[in-house]
């Protein structure tokens, strides 16, 4: 903008008086302005809560023994380094995160160019994969878990009638199959999102270049893997960032399915550090588990954007 | 031009923004002296809630300057539970009356979230004594009784002669009725990870002569009898006698398994008598209550469970919160919440002849009663349940042995208590 003084009131913003602010500075600080609000709202609903949380990890502060509380230094800290139940939580995390993340993408992927096509009904469908999206996660949870339920469920009686094996399984007392409609429920509700995004990059790409591949020869798949892949890389990695971080701050759907059960086989870092400050009332602690969840988030932040840089773009 | 009013358009909408901001801060201003209005947290839904907003209507007839709001919490204890820590921590001056857990009082004391309270205005000697003793912290009294709760044996009188006192005895019992009816479940209880499938375990671990905390407060959670109390129950899964799904049970599912008469016996709580007693239920006129089994070395243990009342302690209207719980831990006010709930009263001089006559179930409760345990009195309590929570779901789900599941708990229950110590 700044590079571009266009003329809307002539002649005035190239000759500056003495005294007077220039077209462009006084444009600038009305852009300040606009900004102000926001980065109010910004600093007081994130900036501060994160440094309250990071001032909190320093401190022995256990609720209920509010005479104890003490600063504490790096002894939080210490205690996460070696807390075999927060790293086990952190590796089954990470687990879920690569196995949810991967099927949302590929899903989402399907669903974008299945909806991208020209058919009847189009603008329904488009709206209808978006429902799952738009119901709140506690309630999809719930959903599920009632699908799941042994005696009413749809999935037992599906498999009842199909004379399928697990048709009296009970899903939630078993370390392993407990994930499975934890992770649908969570492909259920995101894939839409996935897709949604996956959608808008896929109308970004020119027509003409699908044209003119189709022209060289190149089959479907070559046009998909050629032309789509690699002018969707900005957009595939923006939703891996969205999608990757939420996964691994999965709490609600875990929250309401399993409670971390059987045992804790799906307890992940965010129930963990829900545990330690709403039953445990320890407030340090559970701080130094937010601290730390949130290093680890930005970490991965940090390399998609590195990987958007160097590969991103529309140069191919 | 344009420029200026895009610059006052800007400074406008910071100045809303503030604005926003700034009335989110201050709080309702208090409204005068004359009326005020109490905000009445509360756990309970249908016949429950009816019997509060009666108990309330009645209140509010008598001192007509008072409004309660009632605010209903989740029926989750657990998730009640959050909430309220929520209130607390932000130092909110409501909830002003909370209906508590009996087990939460201790902690919330401890964290000094609610009032003391002067036991020579309640009445107290009118009380059953384990349910005051488990209002009381470092001394002091916290919490008023409302309603007393026991976790006990429901049995089936048509199918069970007497309810049985031994723990073989019950599973002779349940298998005799199992080879006749293949489809009943034997027991029907508590087995989800939280908070009720611990006091089923009590139970059975009072039974076989076990305790989570000994009289030192030091845990004995890994104790021969534990280990003995979580193998029964254990093989009650195992050997078909509890379907797999308790599991996944909570009250409710326990309940719809009772009353829809496809189980012989079930763990629960009082709640469940005059529901069993209701025109239509399948097993009317057909349901006992009981105290638990035990084992001669052992000690019948029925969970105390229930509701108390305390006071916020940032409440801008103590006197009025005490004049609440004093109307609603009164004689009077009991007997009519039985009436209307079923909750059973926490004072002995609200069973009167009346209701026993129009609910004879509560003489068969009261035998129970006496039976009652609480679980350990510790702020430190929900996560010494947490950790058991943890050691019974990993054994139902067959990924520890009683023993090492119970060695792990206890671990956990030590350290929890050692970090605590500083």
């Amino acid at each position: 903008m700044a590079s571009k003084p266009v003329t809307r009131i002539p002649g005035r913003a190239f000759r500056p008086r003495p005294g007077h602010q220039t077209y462009t500075a006084r444009r600038a600080r009305v852009g300040y302005l606009f900004v102000l609000p926001a980065v109010i709202m910004l600093a007081l609903v994130s900036v501060y809560p994160l440094l309250y949380n990071a001032w909190l990890s320093l401190h022995h502060d256990v609720l209920t023994d509010p005479l104890a509380t003490h600063f504490s230094g790096l002894a939080n800290y210490h205690l996460l380094l070696t807390d075999s139940e927060f790293w086990g939580d952190f590796l089954r995390t990470l687990i879920f995160t690569v196995i949810s993340v991967a099927i949302e993408l590929v899903l989402g992927m399907v669903l974008a160019l299945v909806v991208s096509r020209k058919f009847r009904a189009r603008s329904l469908v488009r709206a209808s994969i978006l429902i799952p999206w738009a119901i709140p996660t506690a309630v999809s949870a719930m959903l599920w878990k009632m699908f799941f339920d042994q005696r009413t469920g749809f999935v037992d009686f599906f498999l009842g009638l199909l004379h399928l094996p697990g048709s009296h399984e009970v899903w939630f007392n078993s370390p392993f199959w407990a994930w499975l409609p934890i992770i649908l429920s969570d492909m259920w509700k995101n894939t839409p999102f996935v897709a949604l995004l996956l959608l808008a990059g896929l109308q970004g790409i020119p027509h003409e270049l699908y044209e003119s591949a189709r022209i060289d020869g190149a089959n479907a798949w070559q046009i998909f893997w050629r032309v789509t892949v690699p002018l969707m890389k900005p957009t595939i990695l923006v939703a891996l960032i969205f999608r990757t971080l939420s996964a691994l701050l999965i709490f609600d759907t875990i929250f309401v399915m399993t409670g971390g059960g059987p045992g804790i086989s799906t307890e992940v870092v965010s129930y963990y550090n829900w545990y330690q400050f709403m039953t445990s009332l320890n407030f340090g602690y559970g701080a130094a588990i937010s601290v730390g969840i949130t290093i680890i988030a930005m970490a991965l932040a940090f390399l998609y954007v590195r990987l958007m840089r160097q590969g991103g773009g529309f140069q191919v | 031009m344009l420029l200026r009013q895009r610059s006052w358009a800007a400074l406008g909408s910071a100045a809303l923004l503030m604005g926003v901001l700034s009335a989110c801060g201050s709080s309702p201003s208090a409204s005068g002296s004359s009326n005020v209005t109490l905000v009445f947290a509360n756990q309970g839904l249908g016949t429950e809630l009816k019997a509060t907003q009666t108990a309330v209507k009645g209140f509010e007839k008598l001192h007509p300057h008072i409004k309660v709001k009632i605010e209903t919490l989740s029926a989750n204890s657990n998730d009640a539970y959050q909430s309220l820590v929520t209130d607390f921590t932000s130092g909110s001056s409501t909830p002003d009356v909370i209906t508590a857990d009996v087990i939460w009082p201790a902690a919330f004391a401890a964290a000094h979230w609610i009032q003391p309270l002067s036991a020579s205005q309640y009445h107290l000697n009118h009380f059953f004594q384990g349910m005051v003793k488990a209002g009381e912290y470092k001394g002091t009294l916290y919490a008023i009784p409302w309603f007393i709760n026991v976790e006990g044996l429901y049995y089936r009188t048509d199918l069970v002669k007497t309810p049985p006192k031994t723990f073989s005895a019950l599973v002779a019992d349940a298998k005799a009725v199992q080879k006749k009816h293949p489809k009943m479940y034997g027991l029907a209880f508590e087995g989800d990870k939280y908070e009720g499938a611990v006091t089923v375990f009590q139970d059975v671990s009072g039974g076989f002569g076990g305790e989570f905390l000994n009289a030192q407060g030091k845990p004995v959670i890994n104790s021969r009898a534990n280990i003995k109390a979580l193998t029964w129950l254990d093989n009650l899964i195992k050997k078909g006698i509890s379907p797999t799904a308790v599991t996944g049970w909570e009250e409710g599912q326990v309940q719809q398994a009772f009353l829809s008469g496809n189980a012989v016996f079930a763990t629960n709580w009082p709640y469940l008598y005059p529901l069993a007693e209701a025109q239509g239920s399948a097993v009317k006129n057909k349901v006992g209550f009981a105290p638990p089994p035990a084992i001669a070395s052992g000690k019948v243990t029925a969970s105390l469970g229930g509701d108390v009342l305390v006071i916020n302690k940032n409440t801008k209207y103590p006197k009025q919160a005490e004049e609440l719980v004093k109307y609603l831990t009164s004689s009077k006010t009991m007997t009519q919440r039985a009436l209307i709930s079923g909750d059973p009263p926490a004072r002995t001089d609200a069973y009167t002849k009346s209701l026993i006559a129009q609910a004879p179930w509560f003489a068969q409760e009261e035998k129970v009663y006496k039976y009652a345990v609480p679980r350990p009195v510790t702020p430190l309590y929900p996560q010494i349940s947490a950790a058991i929570q943890t050691a019974l779901s990993e054994v139902y789900s067959g990924q520890a042995s009683p023993k090492a599941a119970l060695d792990q708990a206890q671990q956990k229950a030590k350290s929890i208590i050692s970090n605590n110590g500083q």
